[in-house]
């Protein structure tokens, strides 16, 4: 089924991530929020694997900054939901939340 | 550790080590972010609290860099490591006559015996040990900005298959002599991830721009 594949746990939650994030998405920033939102600690390596995985599916796409003197000259990379990594998200959604209709022991999570 | 600027650096060898599994354009992410919130921590909750962090990242991380080095290019990395695999196997059996072949034709033996046995035994395993660190170079070089993972991939097959051979040759004439051998297996194994290192190392400097740590 292709592009119509579902978003992975991780996938999901960087994708999210991107979405509260805005134009203030890059590395630091969505390894933060993760952190703090679902309280694990989580690697940059792990972000940028996942990103990668999303760009290369067109679900999301990058764009470079200018270097930083914190960053000894680096430049960060700014990431951003598409449209496609939108409806992915939505389809997602819409699974999970069917599937978890009517089951009892979902509501008390909830 | 603080730079003569007096800012607090990462681990040296963390960083080092970053750079050699990451490509070009993903380390220069990685890093930069990595020093980002490394500077925060450390001016937050120490300089230790921040370089423990560093590792802890960096373990992590190394993997996924591994990773993305070889999705983002599979036939390359899958070809420099099966050339790497079919150059030693042709290559291999050719080491010990080769050495025993100078030796005759410098007649080593007629004039210095213990010279002659150094080379027909030791000398042999340094021959083959030269000849792994020569194909990972070539390996390495083939991989084209994936040298760790193509270098790795190629050791950890030689060394499997050493350590499948010894426990089968152990295992069927009861003989653990081969187990005096094992030392010198690991080190071809060993030596091609080494060259792997040297080569990104080398690739690194060359396309330095900013600094790197």
């Amino acid at each position: 089924m292709a592009g119509r594949d579902y978003l992975g746990e991780f996938e999901h939650i960087v994708v999210l991530a991107l979405l509260r994030l805005g134009d203030e998405a890059y590395g630091v920033t969505v390894r933060q929020e993760i952190e703090v939102r679902i309280g694990r600690e989580v690697s940059i390596g792990a972000v940028y694997a996942t990103l990668d995985r999303l760009e290369t599916k067109g679900y999301v796409k990058s764009q470079r900054g200018g270097p930083t003197p914190e960053r000894g000259g680096r430049s960060k990379r700014f990431f951003k939901v598409t449209a496609k990594g939108v409806a992915a998200v939505n389809r997602t959604h819409r699974a999970l939340q069917s599937m978890t209709e009517g089951l009892g022991f979902a509501r008390s999570y909830a | 550790m603080k730079s003569p600027s007096g800012f607090a650096q990462p681990p040296r060898i963390a960083v080092w080590l970053l750079n050699l599994f990451a490509l070009e354009e993903e380390g220069e992410s990685v890093l930069g972010d990595l020093l980002e919130e490394f500077s925060i921590l450390a001016s937050k909750s120490g300089v230790s609290f921040a370089r423990r962090w560093y590792w802890r990242q960096t373990v992590k991380t190394l993997p996924q860099l591994a990773g993305v080095g070889f999705r983002s290019a599979p036939l390359l990395t899958t070809t420099a490591i099966i050339g790497g695999f079919l150059l030693r196997k042709l290559v291999g059996p050719l080491v010990g006559p080769a050495m025993f072949a100078v030796l005759e034709w410098c007649k080593v033996y007629e004039r210095h015996f213990t010279t002659y046995i150094f080379f027909a035994s030791t000398g042999i395993d340094i021959a083959h040990l030269v000849t792994f660190l020569v194909i990972g170079f070539l390996a390495a070089l083939a991989a084209k900005g994936r040298e760790m993972i193509a270098t790795i991939t190629l050791g950890f097959i030689f060394a499997s298959m050493a350590i499948v051979a010894i426990v089968y040759v152990v295992s069927s004439t009861g003989d653990s002599a081969i187990l005096r051998r094992f030392p010198w297996y690991a080190s071809d194994s060993f030596a091609i991830v080494i060259a792997g290192a040297i080569v990104k190392t080398h690739r690194l400097g060359a396309s330095a721009g900013p600094s790197k740590a």
